[in-house]
């Protein structure tokens, strides 16, 4: 069997914040591997380090120190231009509070990721409406996002992560906002995701989430201990 | 990103924002219309004057004056002659032909104008005079006769043209061409002795007279016909008449004892000596008559030359006969800066509103910006590298200049047009024909867009550079 080549490889990952005279080290010399189609969940307590990590790895945040391969390629080396590129083009992000342009209709915020990768305006918009149906809102495209319910607001998130086809959706507490029921929904839809081939890394407080995924990161202090299926 | 994308998603975020981006238009607005209009003024000003000046010929005008120290164009034309001692060499009929054979020179005017009539009499009214003109009517001195006639070559004596101010003043306001034909008196000072004036012989003296003094202090009434109305842009209140007149006008006849009269004089006092008792002499004069204008000159001269090239050649040239000459393209050139220096000021004034305006813009987009630090935050997590960010801000800040300066156009297109409708019926009552005078060309319409489009978008450049180097993350976290 060949062994799959790791999408995403961390090596002694650091963060370090100064505030005033004291350094704070927001991740302490991190290593990990996340494989292809991988569904990792992210807990521990509050201030550990978890959106540090995830946004590290989403390429919105670098590191003190350390590296974060990518398909070969260190992101600590890229330039602002490519490092955005690799946003646009592998990283899906879905947020806690959405995150959406309320006044815009959910077909003008899922197609801003394909606004920047140059896609032409009919194209885009086809994907839009594609990827709102892939979460269940085909009905529902003339809203704009502040007409919708926090559960669909959050679908829009997801379907706007959806819309370049990214190999990882990174999702920061994607239910922190919403009731349990709702809460569900939204993770069976990024279970579907996963299961159709994307990778997830997931930050969660919900032990019953974690305890469901292939991978379970937990992070004290800024230092990992992995619990892996 | 397309630019048209930057273009839409600009225009959106101007857009969400109504009533602050029409404000900070406003500002741009202001700024535009005023730059728009001052800079329409000051051309369409200064082409209408150089129009004025291609249709008189003028820059094809030598001015010459008798005297040497001027150099200025008009003071040439209007310096009255009066008493030529030092520096000062008389226009004589003799000059006038040396004048005349100076190479390129086609033609000469001959102009003499004097204060020997001091009032204009029509009907009941009476009127000042300031001024009368004679010249020679060959066609180089051209006036913008708004009826009759001018004063042409086979004008001899009898005959004016007025200015339409007095025309209007005559009750002719509207209807010029009904003044012409009509007799009106002139006045004259109270020190005439040309042709018409009474002249007396001195009082008789007992004795020996010399019998130089002046009995005769009373105006003398000439009558004249109107064959003219001018235009008055370039001198009220004035008359003018043919040259032939002028040197009538200007004789002095006195009474004077010529060697004839003082034989017979002697004659008459050797008589008298020898015979005792009363003798009654009567004191023989002869009433004489003196070309005053042949004699004092002409107050200035006007040459032609064949070529507006040769002009500058030409004054040299009389200036070495010992006169004051000056072509008009250095007092044009003179003007035409007073216009450049108005455009300079008043575009100025322009130029601070939309410095404020340009503040404006900044202070604008700052806001905005920290308003959609959350917004920003996505787009860079969604893939837009920091010159997407910095492209769009400077475009939206670009399109707010561009907006006020298309606003501004036409606000100052719409007041050009009705200033105009102003100052055309203000020439139209100077007799002038009506021309927009104020003009909006092309490219002044390009320029203020572009300007205003550019001083947004300067104005936007460190707003945007904020915006772009933004932390992504701690955009996010933005509350
Ligand atoms: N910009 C910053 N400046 C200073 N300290 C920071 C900054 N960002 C994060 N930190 C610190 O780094 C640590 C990790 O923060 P992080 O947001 O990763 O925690 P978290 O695990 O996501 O917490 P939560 O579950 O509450 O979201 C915290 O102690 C936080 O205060
Ligand atoms: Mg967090």
């Amino acid at each position: 069997m060949p062994i799959p080549t790791p999408v995403i490889e961390l090596r002694g990952v650091t963060k370090t914040y100064k505030l005033g005279g004291e350094t704070l080290n927001a991740l302490d010399n991190v290593s990990l591997v996340i494989q292809p189609g991988d569904y990792v969940t992210l807990t521990g307590p509050s201030g550990s380090g978890k959106s540090t990590l995830a946004n590290i790895i989403g390429g919105l945040d670098q590191p003190t120190s350390g590296t974060v391969i990518v398909d070969g390629n260190d992101l600590s080396q890229l330039r602002d231009a490519q490092l955005s590129e690799y946003r646009n083009h592998h990283i899906g992000f879905v947020f806690q509070s959405f995150n959406l342009q309320g006044n815009n209709t959910i077909v003008e915020n899922v197609m801003l990721p394909l606004v920047f990768s140059k896609v032409g305006r009919k194209a885009r918009k086809a994907r839009a409406i594609e990827c709102l149906q892939a979460v269940g809102l085909g009905d529902h495209l003339k809203h704009t996002a502040n007409q919708l319910s926090g559960g669909q607001r959050q679908r829009v998130a997801i379907a706007r992560a959806l819309a370049v086809r990214p190999s990882i959706i990174i999702a920061d507490e994607p239910t922190g906002n919403l009731d349990s029921a709702k809460g569900k929904e939204i993770m069976a839809l990024i279970n579907d995701l996963n299961t159709q081939g994307i990778t997830i890394l997931i930050i969660t407080h919900d032990q019953e989430v974690a305890r469901k995924a292939k991978h379970m990161i937990e992070i004290r202090d800024g230092k990992l201990s992995e619990h892996g299926a | 990103m397309h630019f048209s994308d930057y273009v839409i998603l600009a225009f959106r975020n101007i857009w969400r924002a109504k009533l602050r981006s029409a404000l900070t238009i406003f500002a741009v607005v202001i700024g535009a219309t005023s730059v728009t209009i001052m800079l329409a003024l000051v051309t369409g000003a200064k082409s209408f004057f150089l129009d004025q000046v291609q249709a008189n010929g003028t820059l094809q005008q030598v001015a010459i004056s008798p005297q040497q120290d001027i150099t200025n164009f008009n003071d040439a034309q209007h310096n009255s002659g009066g008493n030529c001692s030092t520096n000062c060499t008389k226009l004589t009929d003799l000059v006038v032909d040396k004048v005349k054979a100076i190479p390129h020179v086609t033609g000469v005017a001959r102009v003499a104008g004097q204060g020997m009539l001091a009032a204009i009499a029509y009907g009941n009214q009476n009127l000042s005079l300031n001024q009368t003109t004679a010249y020679d009517a060959n066609g180089i001195i051209v006036n913008n006769v708004l009826a009759g006639r001018d004063i042409q070559t086979s004008d001899t004596t009898g005959v004016l043209t007025i200015t339409s101010d007095y025309a209007d003043k005559f009750g002719f306001k509207g209807n010029y061409g009904g003044i012409i034909g009509k007799s009106v008196k002139l006045l004259t000072q109270d020190f005439y002795s040309g042709v018409g004036a009474n002249i007396q012989p001195p009082q008789q003296c007992n004795g020996p007279c010399n019998g130089n003094n002046q009995p005769n202090n009373k105006p003398t009434t000439l009558t004249g016909t109107i064959v003219g109305v001018i235009d008055t842009s370039n001198n009220s209140q004035s008359v003018r008449i043919p040259i032939e007149w002028m040197r009538e006008m200007q004789e002095n006849q006195m009474y004077q004892v010529t060697p004839a009269d003082q034989a017979a004089n002697a004659a008459q006092q050797a008589k008298c000596q020898r015979i005792a008792g009363p003798c009654n002499i009567t004191q023989h004069m002869t009433l004489t008559t003196t070309d005053m204008l042949a004699q004092n000159g002409y107050s200035s001269l006007i040459a032609k030359v064949d070529n507006s090239k040769n002009a500058a050649s030409v004054a040299t040239a009389v200036k070495k006969l010992g006169l004051g000459a000056a072509d008009a393209e250095a007092s044009i050139k003179q003007q035409l800066t007073i216009f450049n220096v108005i455009g300079l000021v008043l575009g100025g004034i322009g130029g601070i509103a939309l410095a404020v305006a340009a503040v404006g813009v900044v202070n604008t987009m700052v806001m905005a910006i920290l308003e959609r630090t959350r917004e920003i935050g996505v787009m860079r997590a969604v893939g837009a590298k920091r010159s997407t960010v910095r492209t769009l801000f400077t475009i939206e800040a670009a399109l707010l200049g561009f907006w006020g300066g298309v606003v501004g156009i036409a606000v100052g297109f719409g007041l050009t047009r009705i200033a105009n409708i102003f100052v055309n019926k203000q020439l139209v009552s100077q007799g002038v024909k009506a021309h927009d005078i104020i003009s909006l060309p092309p490219w002044l319409i390009l320029a203020v867009v572009g300007i205003a489009t550019l001083i947004g978008m300067l104005a936007g450049l460190y707003p945007a550079a904020r915006a772009a180097k933004l932390n992504p993350v701690e955009a996010l976290r933005y509350e």
